[in-house]
């Protein structure tokens, strides 16, 4: 089974400890990721797929060392992202978005310049995910135009796209209603149904606890739980460390 | 049937309708606003005086060497742009510029402040080219050359891969671009075709001088690509039409040339930033409203 | 001593280069634009007082008038261009600035400008006293030139740490959303900032017309070149990094100059160290990411 190692990952910016000796792996299952603001959770995204070097600590998929590779590279052994800020290609049709995706084994190879990327095979792969993110009625449109739930979708499909083994999903749930939610959570569990890891960040604890059958709890840069949900929800430190959070959320406003 | 000074304005406008052309592949594909495009026009004209004055070969050994040697130059002046962005970019390729002229004109090989000059015509099987009708339907014939190339390049998954990286390049490393590549790629591609157009040039005037290649004609090529419509390929060809032969025809616009040229960018930029033909300007949604029919026809076809 | 004459030397390069760099500096710091324009504000400025200068004899009554009058016209290509570019792609101003440098540039070389001639700004050291030792001499022109700019440079960090206007300035170079947030009125920040950034450079164009002897329509070019590098050197929108870096530049030319043979003429050698920063220190000498 292919499996994502972290081993005590640590990454510093400045004088700000942002992770802190971080280890964890996947197990095949849908691990959720979550913590308060600032915990360090993208930060571990970034360095698991390669927009960031870690301070120190290693990462390995499949036994392969992932910390030294560019993000492009990291891509190609079977791990795609989706960003917390979204980052479509808003001048390009939702299925350019979604093509580019798929053109992933293509790029490294001389053959990206000559061969066209619209082909019945690909327009073919490319519609499938568009209806299997439900997007199909949006194919033509360009990709600023769509609603922030639907660019979130497309965030996931333009990554799916690149037929990932493991999907790294920050924070997909954001922003949608109640109703868009639910359909997410069962798109995330029909990818998991077909044999794509996952793992999502997630800052709604009940949509975490419904979907995930594992969960790590980041705060402060170090991993201070990781169990099954029902444990997670009992977990003391885990309540203080969300509690302190909330005071200050209160403070806030 | 063309008399002389109109042979020449059309050579100099297929020159630079295949200069913009070229220029777009790094802007408008690739989104890297150069300043500098103006050294690879002169290392393309320079190599290929070189080739067939130093080195006595015809001038299609020199077209072919000036169009290969730029690509590779622009490969290696395109590393900037793996480090530095936007306004820096533009800073970077302006000096690249800089420095180039500066090689031509205190370098002894290519001939100081002097140029080179005596350039052969091209001929074929014994044909001459020089000054006549041919050799404007040699030029043009490149110019629907750079064409093919422009266009073809967006069909590719290269030119999918360009786009991801002018609209945002972590997006793009996202999906398995390599963000470097690809700049490097549009840099190579981009000087290649450019050299192209060097060499066509040289051999047309016959005499190659640094400063035909300074940092001002670089703006002359840059205001082409954006007042006609940058990432389009009717944009840069009518910018390139525009710009150039208006001078030839007013006489005002000769005296003022680089006045207007600036004019026209600012009022551009206030106005209408993606250009005169660009997909949302006035202008191209006002002629696709007269000319409906093939318009609507044109998007059925897009939809099947 | 030619070390420390060659030092002396560098320091009056440097006094040009810093009226000049900051302006630059200080319109990156708060918009973020490149204003590349700001070349054809120098000559501008130089043009003004030349003809004040001939018209009335008076040097610091046309350094006054060029100032104000460079300051004017830099709030002017402000408030009809940039101010309208805010929250546009940075492709927008950036071409913007390029346009307006090619358009001014052009336009001064026209006859009924400056024409495409020097001319002569005779206006000596206007009254500067020469400095001369057994190991130095300094020119009442040399003098001209440093003092003013030292002047100068001292009412504007007065100005910019001691005004409320000012404190608004460094609140806005820092976060412009931030500032204006906070309550800082962005606007006037913004035009005081091109005001006295351009009159900086017109300044500098009259200093170096009078060390000189001599205004031109290009005279600008170079400089502005130069003070592209020096905000780079100084790490984009910081006023001690441009006088750091200023007097930096200034120093290598010279001794560069007088030491060493060159293959390249000095500005192409100038350029390829630009090129080089941008690749290898892309945040300045000093600065860090
Ligand atoms: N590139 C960076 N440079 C400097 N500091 C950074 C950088 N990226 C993140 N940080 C800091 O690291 C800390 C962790 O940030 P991170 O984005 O990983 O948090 P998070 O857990 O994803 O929070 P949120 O729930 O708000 O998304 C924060 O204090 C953040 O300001
Ligand atoms: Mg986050």
């Amino acid at each position: 089974m292919t499996e994502l190692r972290v081993e005590h990952v640590s990454k510093r910016f400045g004088g700000l400890q942002a992770l802190q000796d971080v280890s964890l792996q996947t197990e095949g299952e849908i691990l959720g990721l979550i913590g308060p603001n600032g915990a360090g959770k993208t930060t571990l995204f970034n360095i698991i797929s390669g927009f960031l070097p870690p301070t120190s600590g290693t990462i390995t998929y499949d036994g392969r060392a992932l910390h030294k590779q560019h993000p492009h590279q990291i891509v190609r052994l079977g791990i795609a992202r989706t960003f917390q800020i979204i980052k479509p290609f808003g001048d390009l049709s939702v299925l350019e978005n979604v093509l580019s995706g798929i053109g992933m084994p293509v790029y490294p190879s001389a053959r990206a310049l000559f061969q066209r990327y619209r082909t019945s095979a690909t327009l073919k792969q490319a519609h499938a995910i568009l209806a299997q993110t439900d997007l199909q009625d949006w194919a033509q449109a360009p990709a600023a135009n769509l609603p922030i739930g639907l660019q979130r979708r497309l965030e996931i499909a333009r990554a799916l796209a690149t037929r990932p083994h493991l999907l790294l999903l920050d924070e997909p749930a954001a922003g949608l209603t109640t109703h868009e939610a639910e359909d997410l959570a069962l798109l995330i569990r029909s990818l998991h149904a077909q044999g794509i890891d996952i793992i999502v960040i997630e800052h709604n604890m009940s949509f975490a606890m419904n979907l995930c059958e594992r969960i790590v709890v980041l705060a402060q840069g170090q991993i201070i739980a990781n169990d099954t949900p029902a444990v997670i929800q009992q977990d003391e430190r885990v309540i203080n460390a969300y509690l302190g959070q909330e005071e200050a959320d209160v403070a806030h406003s | 049937m063309f008399n002389g000074y109109v042979i020449t304005i059309a050579v100099f406008v297929g020159i630079w309708v295949s200069l913009a052309l070229s220029l777009n592949i790094l802007v408008g594909y690739a989104g890297q606003i150069s300043l500098g495009h103006a050294a690879f026009f002169g290392i393309g004209a320079y190599t290929s005086a070189v080739m067939t004055v130093r080195y006595g070969q015809s001038f299609w050994a020199g077209l072919l060497a000036a169009i290969l040697i730029t690509g590779i130059v622009g490969a290696i002046l395109g590393l900037p742009s793996l480090r530095v962005r936007h306004d820096f970019l533009v800073l970077a390729t302006m000096g690249v510029n800089f420095v180039v002229v500066a090689v031509f004109k205190y370098v002894d090989f290519f001939g100081g402040a002097m140029g080179i000059v005596n350039l052969p015509a091209p001929s074929l099987f014994g044909v001459s080219f020089r000054g006549g009708a041919l050799y404007m339907a040699l030029v043009w014939l490149y110019a629907g050359f750079v064409l093919l190339i422009s266009w073809y390049l967006s069909k590719t998954w290269a030119g999918l891969a360009l786009n991801t990286v002018r609209i945002d390049e972590d997006a793009a490393a996202a999906v398995g671009v390599s963000v470097p590549r690809f700049k490097i790629y549009a840099f190579a591609i981009s000087a290649a075709l450019a050299g192209g157009a060097g060499s066509f040039y040289a051999h047309f005037i016959g005499s190659v001088f640094p400063d035909t290649f300074a940092f001002v004609e670089s703006i002359a090529i840059l205001s082409m690509v954006i007042i006609g419509g940058v990432g389009t390929l009717r944009g840069p060809i009518f910018g390139a039409i525009l710009l150039k032969s208006a001078p030839e025809f007013l006489r005002f616009a000769q005296d003022y040339r680089f006045t207007i040229y600036g004019a026209l960018l600012v009022l551009m930029m206030l106005f209408q930033p993606s250009g005169l033909l660009g997909d949302d300007s006035w202008l191209w949604t006002l002629g696709k409203r007269i000319f409906r029919r093939p318009a609507a026809s044109m998007q059925a076809e897009e939809a099947s | 001593m030619p070390f420390l004459q060659n030092l002396s030397n560098a320091l009056v390069l440097a006094s040009t280069y810093v009226l000049m760099a900051a302006g630059l500096t200080m319109v990156y710091g708060v918009l973020k634009v490149l204003h590349i324009a700001h070349a054809a504000v120098y000559t501008i400025g130089a043009f003004i007082g030349l003809l004040v200068f001939s018209w009335l004899g008076n040097f610091w009554l046309a350094l006054l008038v060029a100032m104000i009058g460079s300051g004017i016209v830099g709030v002017i290509i402000y408030r009809t261009t940039y101010y309208y570019m805010l929250d546009a792609p940075r492709i927008v101003p950036l071409i913007t600035s390029i346009g307006l440098f090619v358009m001014l540039t052009d336009l001064l070389q026209k006859g009924f400008l400056m024409g495409p001639y020097q001319r002569a700004f005779p206006a000596g050291g206007a009254g500067m006293p020469r400095i001369r030792t057994s190991f130095i001499s300094i020119t009442p022109k040399q003098m001209l030139v440093l003092v003013v700019t030292i002047v100068l440079m001292t009412l504007v960090y007065l100005l910019l740490t001691r005004t409320r206007i000012g404190l608004g300035w460094q609140a806005a170079s820092m976060d412009r959303d931030m500032a204006a947030a906070v309550g800082v009125n962005l606007n006037r920040v913004v035009a005081l900032n091109f005001f006295l950034g351009s009159a900086l450079a017109g300044a500098g164009g009259v200093l170096v017309g009078v060390y000189n002897n001599s205004v031109f329509a290009t005279m600008g070019d170079l400089v502005s070149y130069k003070a592209f590098i020096i905000i780079v050197l100084g790490g984009m929108g910081s006023l001690p990094g441009v006088i750091v870096a200023s007097v930096l530049l200034a120093i290598v030319e010279n001794f560069m100059v007088a030491w060493v043979g060159y293959v390249l003429p000095r500005d192409a050698i100038a350029f390829l160290v630009l090129i080089l920063m941008l690749m290898f220190r892309p945040h300045g000498l000093l600065g860090k990411e």
